[in-house]
């Protein structure tokens, strides 16, 4: 069987065997195992790519370059993550009974589906199949934000599905438009949807045309990406998602609608020249790390300042792509590989400390959690060192490589501002971790807090954590050349 | 001929949405997003005959079935058992977005002429009438309260895009929008699903009432 098929078969049948009702204990493992075996397959056809072939399915529609193995391989990992935490959530929910069978099955099946439908963005080589593949991880997730059906969770799915489908509709007429440019030069078949072939004929397509779709496709893609101003979804989402399901949509969606976005610009790029959508995505990029500063520093809950964290990152992203040129795009894949690994050990975080506290929101939890909850804060700490960009990590190194070719590049005024945004960023988001972990305790003594205990959940934490730490001074080989590959894609050498 | 015949029912299409835009009783709206789905359907048929392409009488029967029959009377039903039959004063009142939605109008036509002599059989008019339902579509969705007529917002928006699929480019690949209308039909069902949900908690389906989330 076709590798490319079976890893996107992978988590497909996993949600599959989560609907069928069954015993506990096997169910879940079957779907610890089948997450773990589709990120086995997704390395498998990662390297598959490394030896020099190029893994092809239905017809050209599904085709794995370096960008896509790139996005395959981080995707996969997250999910894998996800998987391991979402049973832990589950048992440590039912303790403390939350959580029902019923609910229990919703999230063992839609968060394989969410994978499967985030791994089929990542390897579409066709516009349609895209698109159709983004709707499904729209669809997908409406749910996971509803996942525990109080007022708020229906306002933010609401929000949620009614922005992205905005969002979608967006993307499907820039779709049509760029077909419609290709009018007598590409032919009728799916294939001209292909972006291989719409790049081998970008010289035939109406240029106007193009424009008009490149537009819609951006804003379209970039709504589901959560870039300003289309980001006011992501904060209502993010809060009320389980943090299983909410690690997924911040790093999972987020590099797979990028990889959309990506993938719009290099034809924009092959057909306009860089200036168009280069301005554009640095536009978008650059309003995101701007919108995301004054709410981190007003912010009143954990979960919603990761999301403007998140904001902060896909603006950064943004404007690494924007800026352009081999040095910004290599920091922007970089902070995409660093962000995946830093990101779930601050939702994993924060989430037990919001589980063990019954609240997300600061005043709820109270100040001073570091003496309450001391692993959970300490880790807590750990990953905004991360997310913040502070060196060591990694985060830190790529967003010197997109400063440093920024200022050797013609937007200086936009990188001065840029940095002038990710100092504040900065110190908003440690005042407000630090508030919280390390400030004086105010929680009243009648409302007492659920002990820690090293569970699933914390155990996955941990084995994130370190994976963050790790990475930050060792990339193995293979992801390096992933790396590497994926920028000769985005620069189209 | 035919040409006309496809100018006729975009401007037909055009027209659903300014009375959309024009009144308040949330059954007559579906009716309309009905007899647009409709249009958009005879658009699709007559393509069909002028660029003899047997794929589009498909789609069109697609369209017609799912959209003009389908999807109205499953919202008709959302809102015989929500109990809840007109909008409420909307931000902008129906004076005001008519004149914006006019304003709206221009500038679609306007953006449009730059396709001219890009698109193969219709001109360029249909492109202008789509862009300019994706407009009124939004300007719909932000300025209306009740969560049904966001969703037919979103439809008309829908529609546009189907409408440049149809006119602009003799049709998408077949597989292609089997595969977009089989998404619309799941999203327009998750979207009712989250109606019901909602009008069982809030007792209402104004969306202005959505908004305990700020920050």
């Amino acid at each position: 069987m076709n590798i490319l098929l079976a890893t996107l078969a992978a988590p497909l049948a996993t949600a599959g065997i989560g609907v069928i009702p069954g015993p506990r204990r096997p169910k879940e493992a079957a779907f610890v195992g089948g997450l773990a075996a589709t990120f086995v397959l997704a390395l498998a056809t990662a390297g598959r790519f490394l030896a020099g072939e190029t893994p092809l399915a239905l017809g050209e529609a599904l085709r794995v370059d370096g960008l896509s193995a790139l996005v395959l391989v981080l995707t996969a990992f997250v999910g894998l993550l996800s998987g391991l935490y979402s049973v832990g959530y589950l048992e440590r929910n039912e303790r403390s009974g939350f959580v029902s069978a019923r609910r229990r099955t919703e999230l063992l099946a839609l968060v394989p589906a969410y994978v499967a439908a985030m791994l089929l963005v990542a390897v579409s080589n066709n516009l349609a199949v895209l698109w159709i593949a983004v709707e499904a991880t729209t669809l997908a997730s409406v749910f996971l934000v509803a996942f525990h059906n109080r007022d708020t969770s229906l306002e933010a799915a609401w929000k949620f599905l009614v922005l992205g489908s905005v969002g979608l509709a967006f993307a499907l007429l820039g779709t049509v438009l760029l077909f419609a440019s290709g009018q007598g030069v590409l032919g009728e078949e799916m294939s001209a949807l292909d972006w291989t072939r719409l790049l081998t004929h970008a010289s035939g397509l109406h240029p106007f045309t193009v424009k008009l779709a490149v537009v819609f496709l951006l804003v379209g893609y970039a709504t589901k990406a959560g870039l300003a101003p289309m980001h006011t979804w992501k904060p209502d989402a993010y809060r009320e998602a389980p943090s299983p399901a909410g690690v997924l949509m911040a790093v999972g969606m987020l590099n797979c609608s990028l990889y959309a976005v990506l993938r719009v610009h290099i034809v924009s790029r092959a057909v306009l020249g860089p200036e168009f959508s280069g301005r554009l995505l640095l536009g978008l990029g650059l309003a995101s790390v701007l919108v995301a500063t004054p709410f981190i520093l007003i912010q009143w809950n954990l979960k919603r300042l990761l999301a403007y964290s998140s904001v902060e990152h896909v603006g950064i992203m943004a404007i690494g792509f924007g800026l352009g040129g081999e040095a910004a795009v290599l920091g922007a894949l970089l902070h995409m590989t660093y962000h995946t690994f830093a990101k779930p050990v601050a939702f994993f975080s924060a989430g037990t400390l919001a589980q063990l506290h019954r609240s997300s929101d600061f005043d709820a939890i109270g100040g001073g959690t570091l003496s309450r909850t001391p692993v959970a804060s300490g880790l807590l700490l750990l990953a905004t060192l991360m997310v913040t960009g502070s060196p060591p990590f990694g985060l830190f190194w790529s967003e010197m490589t997109i400063l440093k070719a920024g200022f050797f590049g013609p937007h200086l005024a936009v990188v001065a501002v840029f940095l002038a945004a990710l100092v504040l960023l900065f110190c908003g988001f440690f005042y407000q971790v630090g508030k919280l972990t390390l400030g004086p305790n105010t929680r009243p003594l009648d409302r007492p807090v659920l002990p820690e205990r090293l569970d699933l959940a914390m155990g996955t934490t941990l084995v994130a954590a370190v994976v963050a730490a790790v990475s930050a001074f060792y990339l193995p080989h293979p992801l390096v050349a992933l790396v590497r590959a994926a920028v000769r894609v985005v620069e189209g050498a | 001929m035919i040409q006309d015949f496809v100018i006729l029912c975009a401007a037909g299409m055009l027209v659903s949405v300014y009375l959309m835009v024009g009144q308040k009783a949330l059954v007559v709206a579906i009716r309309l997003y009905g007899v647009q789905s409709l249009l958009l359907g005879a658009v699709a048929i007559a393509m069909g005959f002028a660029e003899r392409r047997p794929h589009l009488f498909v789609s069109a029967a697609l369209t017609i079935v799912l959209k003009a029959a389908v999807i109205p009377w499953f919202l008709l039903r959302v809102i015989d058992r929500v109990g809840i039959r007109r909008e409420i004063e909307p931000y902008v009142n129906v004076p005001a977005s008519l004149l914006l939605c006019l304003g709206l109008t221009v500038v679609g036509y306007r953006v449009s002429l730059g396709m001219a002599g890009a698109s193969q059989g219709v001109p360029h008019q249909v492109v202008g009438v789509a862009l300019s339902m994706v407009l009124m579509g939004l300007f719909l969705m932000v300025t209306r309260r009740k969560a049904l007529t966001q969703i037919l917002a979103l439809l008309t928006i829908e529609n546009a895009v189907f409408l440049v699929a149809v006119g602009a480019t003799a049709g998408m690949p077949l597989i292609v929008e089997l595969g977009i209308s089989f998404d619309v039909i799941l999203a327009v069902l998750v979207l009712g699903v989250l109606v019901n949900r909602i009008v069982d908690r809030f007792e209402s389906m104004d969306t202005s009432r959505l908004s305990n989330l700020r920050g």
